[in-house]
Parts: C-alpha cells; structure tokens; sequence
C-alpha cells in the first residue's frame, strides 16, 4: 500500500514536470512573457476564455499587427481596425458598418474595450468566446468577403508574418487558430478604465462639476439598473422599444435564441466611452445622446416583451431637460481619452 | 455466373442514393412567378406555393444491417461524407457512396444538416465542402453563427406571389439536453431514420436507395401546420426566430418523427 503511494506520488510528480515543460515550450517562452491583465478596480472575473488564452507579449503584437490588417479582406482594402477606429473606442460613425466595396452591414459596429470582462459579444450575444468572433468578418460578404484559407495564404507570402508567428506561437506555421487567438489576445489587453468617472472614484483629486454630480443623481435613479457595474452594463438582453430594423435578417437575441420572448432584444450597452461612439441603437437609429433620451423621454411604443422596467414606468423613462443636460455631462466623464489615444 | 459462392462475391461496393424532391407525388420543378413549368403546391392552410430555389444538406449517412450494426460512411469528414442536395443542380440529386462493405441492410440514417461538433465553418479540415457550401450559386453558410445553412428555400406564395424564404441552421453552443455544457441557442440538425422497403444487398451489386424528400411537409408537416401570413410564421426565416416550426417540419421532431419528410420511394438492385 505504502509502495502504492509512492509510486502514485512518483506520477503525479512526472505529471507535473511534464505539465511545466509544455507550458514552457508555448505560447509563454522566456523571450515571450505573459502581459499580466490589469483588473481595475471593480470590475466582473474575467471571461474563463482567457484563461486558455492568456496575452503574450508576442502575441499580443501579432494580434495587434493582424487587427490592422488589410489583407484579412478580399481585395485587401478592409482591416479589423477599419471600423473598429481607436478614436471611437474601436467602433465608428457609421450608421451601419460599411464593409468591402462600400456594402452596408446589418448593424452598427459595437465598440471593443473591456471585452476580456464581457461574458457575450455582439448585440445578440451570439458568441461567448473572442477567439470564435473573427472568422465572422473575414468571411462575411458585407465585411471583408474573404476565407481563412485565403488570408493564410496572403500571410505566408508576407516577409514579417512567418517571423511574427513563430515568436508568438513557438513555430511560423500560420493557422485559423493562432490568427483568431492573436486576435483576441490583443482584444484582451483593450481596456478602458481612466476616465474622468473613474478618476474621481479613485478620488484623484478630480471631482464631478455640479452638472456632472447632478447628472450622475439622474444616472443611479434612472440608469443603473440597466447599465449596471462598473462596465456600465448588466449584459442582459432587453427590448427597449427603439425603432425597429426592417432587414429579415434581424431578430434581436430571438436570432439565436429562436425565442419570441427575445424578439428585438439586444445586449445592453456599456456606456463607456459613449461620446465617443454616435450613432446609437443596433442600427444607429440615433444621431446623438440626446436623440436617445429624448426618445426614451417621449415613451416607446408597446411591445408584448418591452423590458418589464420600461413597463412598469409607463413605457418611458421620464426626464426633464435638465435632467437630460446633467446626465449627457455624466455620460461624458465615462470617455477615456487615453484609451482612445485622443489625448 | 450468379453470385452462388459468397467467396466471389467484392468485399464492398457502390450504393447510389438518389433525392427525388416532390410536392406529394408530384417531383418539384423550380420556378419564378412567371414559369408556367413551375410545380404550383396547395397548403393545408390553402396557400399555393412554388420554388425557385431548393437546398439542402445531407451529412453523417449510416447503413444499419438487420442485426442492428451500423456502417457509417465517412461521418466525422465532411469532405468525403457530406453533400449539398441541390434542386438545380441535377448532379447533385445522386450521392455516391463509395465501397460499402458487402451485406444486406435494412435501413439508413443520414443528417438533414450537420451536427453541432462539425458545424463550425472549419475550411482548413473540411475545404472541399466549404467551397461546396459557399459557393455563390449556393450560399450554404451562416456566417454570422459560424455554422452552414442546413435547408435553404427561395420561393413564392398566394395568388399574388408574394415572396417565401426559408433558411435553417443551428446556433447552439454545447449540447443540447446537456445541463453541463449547453449555454444557449437552437440545434436545427435532425437525425433521420428511414426503414428500407427491400434489404439493399451490397455485394456483387451496387443497389440505388431512392430517397423521397416531400417538400409538402414544409408548411403541411406532422409537427406543424403553418399559415404564412398567421401568428406563428413569417414568410422570411432568417434566423432561429419561427424556425424550428420549419425544421421539425422537414425533419421530424428527433422524439417521435425521426423521418420528417423523409421516405424510401424503392431500393433496385
């Protein structure tokens, strides 16, 4: 029995060793550390995704690299950071996202920041792990209209990226997986927490101005529910009676739910970074803030699964104009300039 | 020489299927509002209705012998074991399957569609079913959910034609049924079970299995009867809103109907 235990202690032990000398190997080799992700002050766990895929430095500048990328696109014109624009805390102005050869999208382009905390990606949540997401643009025809097979083949032809592959994964074979890994690596490292809002949390020595104080009064009576956390959303899916895209395409989080109950629901948006990102709603049904909250003021039309919150207040969430000025000054201490290297 | 001695008989051999897609009896001809040709159908609910374009995916074919044992052909590799069934492509209507081992079998599953752990848009392992499938004059893919379209229909409704459009595919994540692994989403693959009429005996011959595909079933089937213009349906399925109506219409429901509108129309020698 003793004799027993030993030997298992023996495996174990090998086990171990084995263990350590793989993880050394890749993607984490001495020349390529971990970038450890800062967690702010906070914030939710991070995605267990992450987990599996921890940022290297290495892969991190590939990721970064490949986000600029054109030829991910067919004729080389289109790159990730195309509509993801860094000024605009990675989304853009465009009402719906315009891909190859000006075709138009289904929807408006979501911000990427804080995407390692988020627990579904994209306005339906149709994706829980970063690293499944970026084929979906590669090979959509209003996207890039492209093909993994025909993206690796435009790499390999490349001077730097057999080089860059290899530093990151260990060899300079390029696959679908370490582009996607790449990818979402350096999405991991995007993240958003100096704004002037987090500032006077820290009690930095900022403080809110009155109208900023008043408005953020407004945003914890009228908002937070919702936009809840220190990412500025509860990331549930909710109908809040916007207008409706007319596209076939479109049903909200019943596209993949298939459940009537989700029709024309969407993941609540982080505010961070919302002055940064106009237009607003999954198709970018308004201009401004204040077009939102006029509208959200004016009352939304019945829906039979209008957010019960919306529901219980009469279908609107009153505001007076002073409350809208106070909450628009609010929403603007959420812009991180850093982030969105405007500084 | 008959085959007397099982001794001369190939260790394996060809079976043909064979997609013969109809309204009822009637075999479908594809067509726009203004082809006389075109096969007019009769809803349950009284809609007339035509096709102009039909698509689906056949993957995962077993063979099962009277003992009960399975010959699956090429089911884990989509390059070799799967096919886009396609109305207007009448090379498409016959599927061969390869050195099927010499027996006599009594029924056959396939897949309408394709099962979950395969259904990722995987163009490195899978490359000739991935150009198969996106092709532009096919069109079998869901970018958006990272999986194929299973069943695409084009078509046109009621007297003043107007537009029908029915695509499925699967947006599940894990297992559905499998509390541990399931997060969210619809599997819209049906597992189909059809009874041969005839054993297909493989051997020295190649038998044909001709598969009816009874595309009344699409608004008439066991599950659902289905009004385009009623509560339940939309005439435009593009995402799994309404769609799984359609799916165990033409699929069965994967309980009781694992034919859906599946059936064997004759085994020949």
């Amino acid at each position: 029995m003793v004799a027993g235990a030993k030997n298992l202690a023996v495996v174990f032990f090998v086990g171990l060793v084995a263990a350590a000398c793989t993880r050394q190997v890749s993607p984490s080799a001495p020349d390529n550390p971990e970038l450890p992700l800062r967690i702010p002050h906070g914030f939710p766990a991070l995605n267990e995704a992450v987990s599996n895929n921890k940022p290297t430095r290495h892969g991190v500048a590939l990721g970064e690299k490949l986000f600029h990328e054109q030829k991910l696109s067919g004729n080389n014109t289109v790159s990730c950071a195309s509509c993801h624009n860094r000024s605009k805390a990675f989304a853009d102005d465009q009402v719906q996202a315009i891909g190859i050869y000006g075709r138009v999208g289904l929807r408006n382009t979501p911000p990427i920041q804080n995407l390692a905390f988020m627990r579904f990606y994209n306005w339906d949540g149709s994706m829980l792990q970063l690293e499944k997401q970026p084929l979906v643009p590669i090979i959509t025809h209003e996207e890039m209209d492209s093909s993994v097979l025909e993206v690796i083949a435009k790499l390999r032809e490349d001077r730097a990226y057999p080089a860059l592959f290899g530093k990151a994964f260990g060899d300079e074979e390029i696959t679908p997986e370490r582009i996607f890994r790449s990818l979402a690596q350096y999405q991991y490292t995007l993240v958003s927490a100096n704004s002037k809002y987090d500032r006077v949390k820290r009690s930095e020595r900022e403080t809110f101005t009155d109208s900023e104080e008043r408005g953020y009064v407004v945003f914890r009576a009228k908002c937070e529910t919702c936009h809840a956390s220190e990412l500025f959303t509860d990331q549930r899916f909710r109908n809040v009676g916007f207008p409706m895209n007319p596209s076939s395409q479109e049903a909200g989080r019943a596209r993949v739910t298939g459940a009537v109950e989700d029709y024309m629901s969407f993941r609540v948006p982080s505010l961070r970074n919302v002055a940064y990102t106009a237009p607003y709603g999954s198709f970018g049904q308004f201009p401004t803030l204040r077009a939102v909250l006029d509208y959200l003021d004016a009352g939304v039309p019945h829906a039979d699964n209008l957010d019960p919150i919306l529901r219980e207040n009469g279908n609107r969430i009153p505001l007076s104009e002073q409350e809208k000025d106070d909450l628009i000054s609010f929403l603007e201490t959420l812009s991180d300039p850093e982030f969105a290297d405007r500084e | 020489m008959t085959a007397c001695s099982k001794s001369d008989d190939p260790a394996a051999n060809n079976i043909t299927l064979r997609f013969n897609n109809t309204f009822k009896d009637t075999p479908i001809i594809l067509g726009g509002p203004n082809d006389a040709d075109a096969t007019v159908h009769t809803s349950a609910a009284g809609q007339t209705h035509r096709f102009s374009e039909l698509k689906y995916v056949i993957s995962n074919i077993r063979l099962v012998k009277a003992d009960g044992s399975e010959v699956g052909y090429q089911t884990d590799n989509l390059d070799l074991g799967a096919t886009v069934v396609n109305q207007a492509k009448p090379q498409t209507l016959e599927y061969v399957l390869q050195a099927i081992p010499s027996g006599e079998y009594r029924q056959i599953k396939f897949g309408l569609g394709v099962r979950s752990a395969l259904n990722i848009l995987d163009e490195a392992k899978f490359p000739k079913f991935y150009a198969e499938a996106g092709a532009n004059d096919t069109e079998m893919m869901w970018e958006w959910g990272i999986g194929y379209r299973f069943v695409k229909i084009e078509g046109f409704y009621d007297v003043d034609h107007k537009k029908l459009s029915v695509h499925t595919g699967s947006t599940v994540e894990g297992e559905k049924g499998d509390h541990k692994s399931y997060t969210q989403g619809v599997d819209a693959y049906r597992d189909i079970t059809l009874a041969l009429p005839r054993t297909a005996v493989v051997g020295e011959r190649a038998p044909r299995i001709t598969i009816r595909a009874d595309f009344d079933k699409l608004l008439s089937g066991r599950a659902n009867t289905i009004d385009l213009d009623g509560d339940i349906a939309t005439p435009s399925v593009h995402t799994a809103l309404n769609m799984m109506l359609f799916v165990d219409n033409l699929g069965g429901d994967g309980l009781n109907d694992k034919a859906g509108m599946f059936s064997i129309e004759s085994v020949t020698d």
